[in-house]
């Protein structure tokens, strides 16, 4: 009978289960990942598969691992891991299929050609990993809370959010800030130049915590002004700009305040009690480090 | 007035300077300070006509004492007016890149007093920016037209990037549209910097101070004055060659003013002719082409209906079909259909499989447009016998769907009235030999450029 099989959502699972599947020949109909955001669609079950369980294994995986990188390079490995952050259905045996023609050793060059049938595919995958990445760069929205802390969420399509880490600790190395990844419910959190994995289960105590100020008022009127009128090309913006970004842009999903006057309206601060709250949780995440996470910057 | 107003009023004064990239720099963050400069530049938000937002680009202030025909700063145009102080500017600036909205600063200023005052004011923003508050982020400076030598080296020292706006391509026009200012007095700050900037790239130390590691820009408007497409690419031709230009911005002409100089006021933006222009402009930074194998003055005007590299390839049928598997790098880059992804992929790809069509489809060439001009066994030999004016009418966008030639037909059922216009001589495709025939292959096809 095929096999489903089921591993931890991590790349060193996913590994893990590769190289179980060499181990015992195992005949594998498809791949899903155990996570928690996205429960709903794994309910369905098909009574010609049977689900297997593979526990990750830091040895395995750092075998196949080395494995990749002499039969292929350094670069194809990294390649891979971006493509599985893409966390698209089914890419998982999209790279089992590279695997297994890199591992055939039909073609003592395959793992140096860039336009095989199966890394084409991964080559586009990873491209647009990469552009999630890059737009994030810009997207990162942060508001400021009253202790000073720095706090954004984002809602990124792909699990990019230990991709952007760097980019920002070298940004802003003196900061205390955070960056919430809201759709998977984790975040990171960086003070005194350390960099902590945290778990948030309820992001929106976060954002009560943080209210848009003053400057992002002034920010969004300033966005309002530098369009120009006669130019004004709503289908090149949703290209640039996708829609599912607006959320967390402020300048995109704040109301105008062009024809209110400064400091009529103050924004609601947030009442004590949920202010006390949100600062425990940030405070009792912060220790709930994710070890299965591990950091891209060690 | 408040600090709100007089941002909007000097945001909307800026907005119609183009500059927008925030690329070139590798800054890093300095002790005891925060922002990096990001090589490739980061686009941080999109404004509602398309434009990229990635630096807070605001003028010093719009009290000018010149009166340009286009400009909406020109001292005759009655609009409220406003002047930052260094200390305000400043502390918007931190804010907002603290809060990631900005990836720096673009200033420029409209000329208050002399151009040296102007510009010292700007240096003095850049200045504390650099030096007391140990901001890393990107900085555009813009230079004065007239501003003295030590000013704009002083500028450079604390600038990402600097430009100073040719605004009209032709020398004439600009003395007509803008009385105070003239050709010798836009190229002198421009030659200075790119002077400069030779001599500090000379000196290898990594110790040497960074003068403008980004470079210039410059931008020019489209429409305003009749000069030809051919004289806009040119003259953007010598920038990118002789003052080491990194970007030539094209703006379309916005009415703005109402000037018995300018096009009347109800003219709309010409959007169509701008993106062709940035169109070329790609092809002469990324696809290697010279400007004047894009146009000429027999064909001064680039095609609405066809973009610059499909003109090229049409007007060039002794260079086409190309064989993939054998072709130099350079003479792909010329298929329509074929960007620089998938051409570098080809060409690395291709000594270790042939590349099929399904290779191509895909890596993501068009092969709407891109079969007419490759050879290879899957596509038919009919397509290579057609002739440029045939291919024309296929290839334009908006056809009805059943006209379109399908991949595997044997020949096209109706064929349009060849138009020679524009066109040179009809000349049949060279029947495809075994190598391409231009450009004879040394590496077969090891040669990636970046």
């Amino acid at each position: 009978m095929s096999l489903a099989i089921h591993y931890d959502s991590t790349f060193d699972g996913f590994l893990s289960a590769v190289f179980e599947i060499y181990r015992q020949h195992l005949d594998v109909i498809s791949f899903v990942a155990e996570r928690t955001y996205e429960a709903e669609h794994q309910t369905a079950t098909d009574i010609f598969t049977q689900p297997f369980h593979i526990e990750t294994s830091e040895e395995s995986a750092r075998r196949l691992k080395r494995a990749i990188v002499n039969a292929a390079s350094k670069d194809v490995l990294n390649l891979l891991e971006t493509c599985f952050r893409s966390e698209d259905a089914g890419i998982e045996m999209n790279i089992l299929a590279y695997l297994r023609k890199l591992f055939a050793g039909i073609d003592p060059n395959y793992g140096r050609n860039p336009s095989s049938l199966e890394m084409i595919p991964l080559i586009t995958i990873a491209r647009s990993v990469r552009r999630e990445m890059d737009n994030m760069y810009g997207m990162v929205r942060f508001n400021k809370a009253p202790d000073g802390m720095y706090i954004a969420e984002i809602e990124p399509k792909y699990d990019i959010l230990e991709m952007i880490i760097g980019h920002f600790r070298c940004r802003y190395p003196n900061g205390t800030w955070a960056i919430i990844d809201v759709k998977r419910g984790f975040g990171v959190y960086y003070e005194n130049y350390k960099t902590h994995f945290v778990t948030v289960p309820d992001p929106s105590y976060i954002s009560a915590h943080a209210p848009p100020d003053e400057f992002t008022r002034m920010w969004k009127s300033y966005y309002d002004t530098m369009a120009i009128k006669e130019r004004l090309n709503p289908r090149l913006l949703r290209r640039c700009l996708p829609v599912r970004y607006w959320k967390h842009l402020p300048e995109r999903s704040l109301t105008s305040f062009s024809n209110e006057r400064v400091g009529e309206t103050r924004p609601q601060l947030p009442s004590a009690a949920a202010k006390s709250n949100a600062v425990a949780s940030i405070e009792s995440s912060s220790r709930l480090t994710r070890p299965e996470r591990a950091s891209l910057h060690p | 007035m408040d600090l709100r107003e007089k941002l909007n009023i000097l945001g909307d004064a800026a907005k119609y300077d183009v500059s927008c990239s925030s690329s070139g720099s590798k800054r890093n963050s300095p002790k005891g300070g925060m922002g990096c400069g990001h090589s490739s530049g980061i686009c941080h938000t999109w404004s509602a006509d398309g434009r990229c937002i990635s630096l807070l680009k605001v003028l010093f202030s719009n009290a000018c004492k010149y009166d340009c025909a286009y400009c909406v700063n020109r001292r005759s145009n009655d609009i409220p007016r406003a002047t930052f102080t260094p200390k305000e500017l400043i502390n918007l600036t931190l804010e907002f890149y603290r809060r990631n909205y900005i990836e720096g600063l673009f200033l420029s200023s409209a000329v208050i007093g002399t151009p040296d005052y102007t510009m010292e004011l700007l240096i003095k923003v850049a200045k504390e920016l650099r030096l007391v508050h140990h901001f890393g982020g990107y900085i555009h400076l813009k230079a004065i037209p007239g501003a003295s030598s030590r000013l704009l080296f002083e500028a450079g020292l604390y600038a990402d990037r600097s430009s100073v706006n040719i605004e009209i391509p032709s020398d004439k026009q600009l003395q007509y549209l803008a009385p105070e200012k003239n050709f010798a007095s836009i190229y002198r700050p421009m030659n200075f910097l790119a002077e400069r900037k030779l001599e500090y790239k000379a000196d290898k130390s990594k110790y040497s101070p960074k003068f403008l590691p980004a470079g210039q820009s410059t931008q020019m408007i489209v429409g305003a004055s009749g000069e030809t497409d051919f004289q806009i690419l040119t003259l953007s031709a010598g920038f990118y060659k002789q003052q080491q230009m990194k970007r030539v911005y094209f703006s379309g002409y916005v009415p703005i003013n109402a000037d018995k100089r300018l096009p009347v006021i109800t003219t709309k933006p010409p959007l169509l002719r701008e993106h062709r222009l940035y169109q070329a402009d790609w092809l002469m930074r990324f696809y290697k082409f010279e400007y004047n194998e894009i146009l000429d003055e027999k064909n001064p005007f680039l095609d609405p209906d066809l973009d610059p590299k499909v003109m090229w390839a049409l007007r060039h049928p002794e260079c086409f079909p190309v064989d993939l598997q054998t072709a130099d790098y350079e003479m792909i880059l010329r298929v329509p259909g074929i960007g620089v992804r998938s051409a570098q992929l080809i060409v690395s790809g291709r000594r270790y499989n042939k590349i099929r069509l399904e290779h191509l489809k895909k890596m993501g060439v068009v092969l709407k447009r891109a079969k007419y001009f490759i050879y290879n066994n899957e596509v038919p030999r009919e397509l290579h016998k057609l002739y440029p004016e045939m291919i024309r009418p296929l290839l334009i966008a908006g056809k009805p769907k059943s006209d379109q030639l399908d991949l595997f037909d044997t020949m096209p059922t109706a064929l349009p009235a060849p138009s020679t216009a524009a066109l040179p001589a009809p000349a049949p495709f060279i029947q495809p030999t075994k190598r391409a025939p231009l450009a004879p292959n040394l590496f077969r096809g090891d040669r990636v450029h970046k």
